[in-house]
């Protein structure tokens, strides 16, 4: 098959403003995100009820470590049947059922708005504006299969599958440069995986979408059936024992 | 700003660019006068990879630095006092309220 | 004093815990290398006009340097800083040769197609 040669042209005003578009679209969508995304507000009783949680499960866990009387005080902190945390407390249960939070809505449009509707635009600016260009050749052999896909907007059926349409170069930049924003607005990703992590630190508050109520019952269950089985009751012999065997070895 | 790795990538990205450039050239070169293309020359192929190795070893310390992933080095080096901090547990409701309060 | 350190070294051994934080940190650094090893190495293979088979087999040779100069980096300690070498040379290969690919056809394209 005879080699094509392109008009030189279409590589200065096809060719890298393609790529140039959809590399600094995808950087303003960015700073766009970042601009009207809204810190999520966290409910001050929401971080209480997971802190009371979290605290009645490693009394719990490591109850044993301290004396019985002060695992049975703080049980009775939380367990007690007249005053006690998880009987008085009463929260009401989260009215999400009827219908979803209007704030919840807001942020899903505005994640439409920052992500599909450029991607429409865009692509159907570059679709008028750059249609009908052979713009590049990939360098490797490709079947016809692929001729749907890579030469969008062409109808040629003599052309090699090898050659990409303008439009399909496009798409084709769309999906490759994903990680090329990850690697130059890296920053800000990081930050945003720091920002994750505080949450998760400050005692998943995040994750307590559930009814607080059941949580209190199923909390205040497990309390009531654990007893205090004191771990350092032997401790002194324990401690000879490991000294006697080390002054032996 | 101006450390030496990014100073190498700099220059590694720099060679590249020369690089595509006399790629360029010599592919025009050869179409004008109606050759057939094997091959770039030996010195465009030796400038190419090379500096692709430049650029590399300037990202590969511009990413930054490891970390050790075993938790006692880290550790190791904190006090007990760092450790023993935990905010959960703080108590506000104790006699110092009272004994320095400004009500007296 | 020896005596007392071999046992700590032992005690080590028994129980390794790994701090969360230096992990990520270290998955994002070879993250950050591999992305960018592959975009370069892709520009490379379109400057140099490998075709076919050629560009795939740079493509390997370019995974295989970027291995050897992760460990080069992490210098003999390399246990330090990671679990397995193995997962640092076969982890992301198929998402870093989309971006290779890409900026394999985009140079390609630039320097030898027109």
């Amino acid at each position: 098959m005879a080699e094509l040669v392109l008009d030189i042209n279409i590589r200065g005003w096809v060719f890298l403003p393609i790529v140039l578009i959809t590399f600094l679209v995808g950087v303003i969508r960015h700073y766009v995100s970042l601009l009207i995304t809204s810190q999520k507000k966290v409910e001050l009783t929401q971080v209480q009820d997971s802190q009371v949680l979290i605290r009645s499960r490693m009394l719990r866990e490591n109850g044993r470590y301290i004396s019985k009387q002060g695992f049975y005080m703080r049980r009775h902190y939380f367990n007690n049947e007249e005053n006690g945390y998880f009987k008085t407390q009463k929260r009401a249960a989260p009215a999400q059922t009827a219908m979803p939070d209007p704030s919840m809505m807001t942020e899903m449009l505005k994640g439409n708005v920052t992500n599909v509707l450029p991607m429409v635009v865009i692509g159907g600016w570059i679709n008028w504006m750059f249609s009908g260009f052979v713009t590049t050749k990939v360098p490797f052999p490709l079947t016809l299969r692929f001729k749907p896909m890579l030469q969008r907007g062409i109808e040629l059926v003599s052309l090699d599958a090898a050659w990409v349409s303008s439009a399909s170069w496009y798409f084709l930049n769309v999906f490759g440069l994903r990680s090329i924003y990850a690697l130059v607005l890296g920053e800000n990703n990081a930050a945003d995986q720091s920002r994750l992590m505080q949450d998760q630190m400050s005692g998943a508050a995040m994750s307590m979408p559930m009814d607080p109520k059941v949580a209190f019952k199923a909390e205040w269950e497990a309390l009531e059936i654990s007893s205090h089985k004191w771990a350092l009751a032997d401790l002194d012999n324990e401690v000879l024992n490991v000294l006697l065997n080390k002054s032996i070895k | 700003m101006f450390n030496l790795y990014r100073q190498i990538f700099a220059l590694g990205i720099l060679s590249l660019l020369h690089a595509a450039y006399s790629a360029a050239q010599h592919r025009s070169y050869l179409r004008i006068t109606e050759q057939e293309f094997d091959g770039l020359p030996l010195d465009i192929f030796v400038q190419g990879v090379v500096s692709l190795f430049l650029s590399m070893y300037g990202i590969l310390y511009l990413a930054g630095d490891f970390k050790e992933v075993r938790a006692i080095e880290e550790l190791e080096c904190k006090t007990w006092e760092t450790l023993h901090n935990t905010p959960a547990f703080y108590i506000f409701n104790h006699r110092g309220k009272t004994l320095f309060s400004n009500k007296f | 004093m020896t005596e007392n350190k071999e046992s700590k070294e032992t005690k080590f051994k028994e129980l390794v815990s790994y701090s969360e934080p230096a992990l990520r940190n270290n998955s994002s650094v070879v993250e950050y290398c591999r992305t960018s090893m592959s975009a370069l190495s892709g520009c490379t293979a379109g400057i140099l006009g490998l075709t076919g088979l050629s560009g795939f087999i740079f493509y390997i040779f370019s995974v295989l340097a970027l291995w050897g100069l992760l460990l080069f980096k992490a210098g003999n300690l390399w246990q330090k800083y990671f679990l397995n070498r193995h997962s640092l040379l076969t982890g992301g290969f198929f998402s870093g040769l989309f971006t290779y690919v890409l900026f394999w056809t985009f140079l390609y394209g630039m320097v030898h197609v027109y």
